[in-house]
């Protein structure tokens, strides 16, 4: 039982460590209270999902996707990568817009802790 | 599979908890630029290399300054504490959708098996990555697979990957109020 979970783990570490990073992701979305860590987190939890389509995208033994191949040589999937350059320049898009308005939040309210914003618009 | 690449993982698992619970931001920063580092040589160790290249330029270069002019035009928190104060409700949720997504582990294929859809075995034979592997030189005559299909077959998702950095550039200079033509 506890032999082939391990198994199950070392031939899908990929997969595995994509879990875990979403969810400390997740984690740093929901529960750190400064508005710069929160788009780190939002980061962290791209770069899983990029690696989950990598890992989709690997073969054993193969080489990196240079075509044609040479008979019998198994090349690694280009579509996944392609669709993961993509998301990398649209995650980057993503996070310049949400620190220009870390930015300006800071700069009308003078913080970036989530608690204290929520305290001074309810003054408001 | 070998031992650099579990060895990778590791040292990407770590420096991802370490960004999530270093309560100064700036260490935060920079250990998170590591990790972009560690993550872009796990992409190559993946037989991903133009992958890897974007994220070791952009990941852990465009973002990292990115995020150091932020927090140098806004403030960085005075650290008492090296680390942050750990959130139990939050952990115990994000636990929770851990262990549902790891409900699934054992109905993923194994990592760098061509037993996979994708590879044409199974219901499927002729799948885009089949073809593309097969026919990408000959279609197009690059010899970089991936930069056949970013640039000749999915020409058009990379075009609308343009206009995506065009809005997103009209939209920080709308919220910056910067007036480029004043």
């Amino acid at each position: 039982m506890i032999e082939s979970g391990l198994e199950i783990l070392a031939s899908r570490y990929a997969y595995a460590l994509m879990f875990v990073l979403m969810g400390i992701g997740l984690y740093m979305v929901i529960a750190n209270e400064n508005l710069v860590k929160k788009l780190i987190g939002v980061n962290l939890f791209q770069t899983a999902i990029f690696l989950f389509f990598i890992a989709v995208a690997y073969v054993e033994g193969g080489s990196a996707p240079i075509v044609p191949a040479e008979s019998g040589e198994a090349v690694a999937s280009p579509l996944p990568q392609v669709i993961v350059l993509t998301a990398i320049v649209v995650g980057i898009a993503l996070t310049a817009v949400g620190l220009a308005l870390v930015v300006r939040i800071y700069a009308e309210y003078g913080t970036l802790r989530e608690d204290t914003l929520r305290e001074v618009r309810a003054d408001e | 599979m070998s031992a650099i690449a579990y060895s990778l993982a590791v040292f990407v698992l770590l420096s991802a908890v370490a960004t999530a619970l270093f309560r100064d931001v700036l260490s935060a920063i920079v250990v998170f630029a590591a990790y972009s580092l560690g993550m872009a040589i796990l992409y190559t160790y993946l037989l991903a290399p133009d992958v890897a290249m974007t994220e070791a330029a952009i990941g852990a270069g465009v973002t990292t300054i990115l995020l150091l002019l932020t927090i140098a035009r806004t403030t960085r928190p005075s650290a008492e504490e090296v680390f942050e104060r750990v959130d139990v409700p939050a952990v115990v949720v994000v636990g929770a959708f851990v262990l549902v997504l790891a409900t699934l582990l054992p109905d993923m294929y194994a990592v760098g098996t061509q037993d996979a859809p994708i590879w044409g075995q199974g219901v499927l034979s002729e799948t885009p990555t089949v073809h593309y592997v097969q026919e990408a030189y000959a279609e197009t005559h690059a010899h970089n697979a991936v930069s056949a299909v970013l640039a000749s077959y999915r020409g058009f998702d990379t075009f609308g990957e343009a206009v995506v950095v065009f809005a997103a550039g009209i939209a920080v200079l709308l919220v910056l109020k910067r007036e480029v033509f004043a």
